[in-house]
């Protein structure tokens, strides 16, 4: 569970649990300093360090495989000849 | 996307903005297009469709602002409207149940103990790529948006018309659905550790 210093803060005013610092993070609607906070903590807190690891990496897989298809040279040939045909009208 | 009122551009500033700041994008637009539809063909008429739209809508699109989501949300709704409604198996997805999920105090509870760092490392082929078409749409659609293109959940709710807390939930369920996903792979190569 985060300690009192946590920038982590709900806005019921409480703090937020591990979970839920992690779930920020992974998402990026973290602020440096709740980065820089997230950093130290899960240097003495082995479960989020864990689960940060084992979701970085799932992370790093998506990227690496799923978004690699270059677009067709036709559809952007077409696009374009279909808007000069529009213009030209 | 915001409601801004139209714009008063000449032809050369539509083309302007065409060629600089939605362009740019069409790599992004065409990944998006072909995991929504899993079809290379399909995924081509929905990117160029929407490009057409954007075109055609250029006035509402306020130059210098967020190019990329108005371009998403436009392809979203396309495939809503013209692919989602013929696909084989349109999904729908509980709200009800993923709203109850994340406000459970279950919330916390490890879905996937068995997964681990070096099952993943090995998984070198298409598993990752057939979890995440294997989601569906509407979860492949938020980490789609949040961990390949990095929308922050304002665009991402803009973009869906959904509230940010909706998307908080959504991603936050996704993630683990996608855990689950790998988690069987990770069992069928021998990793059943659990």
């Amino acid at each position: 569970m985060a300690d009192l210093n946590s920038p982590f803060i709900k806005s019921d005013g409480t703090k937020c649990t591990c979970m839920e610092m992690l779930q920020q993070m992974l998402d990026t609607e973290v602020t440096e300093e709740q980065r820089e906070y997230f950093k130290k903590h899960i240097d003495h807190c082995l479960p989020c360090y864990k689960s940060y690891d084992l979701e970085m990496t799932i992370k790093e897989l998506l990227k690496s495989k799923c978004c690699g298809n270059d677009v067709p040279a036709e559809v952007i040939d077409q696009i374009k000849s279909q808007i000069n045909q529009k213009i030209s009208f | 996307m915001e409601e801004t009122p139209h714009q008063q551009y000449s032809e050369k500033e539509k083309q302007d903005v065409f060629n600089h700041e939605f362009m740019p994008h069409i790599r992004s637009m065409y990944n998006f297009g072909y995991r929504l539809t899993l079809d290379q063909d399909d995924a081509k008429d929905l990117v160029q469709d929407t490009y057409l739209k954007a075109y055609r809508f250029i006035e509402s699109f306020q130059r210098g602002t967020n190019a990329k989501a108005w371009l998403f949300r436009i392809l979203k709704n396309s495939f809503i409207n013209d692919y989602r409604k013929k696909s084989k198996e349109p999904s729908k997805v509980d709200y009800q149940e993923v709203e109850t999920y994340y406000n459970s105090e279950d919330v916390d509870r490890q879905i996937t103990p068995d997964l681990r760092v070096e099952s993943l490392k090995d998984m070198i082929g298409d598993e990752i790529s057939n979890a995440l078409n294997s989601l569906d749409v509407d979860f492949k659609t938020v980490i789609i948006l949040s961990d390949l293109e990095g929308f922050k959940y304002e665009e991402m709710a803009k973009i869906l018309d959904i509230p940010i807390g909706t998307v908080r939930s959504r991603l936050h369920r996704a993630r683990n659905l996608l855990k689950e996903k790998l988690s069987e792979y990770a069992k069928t190569m021998g990793y059943n550790k659990a």
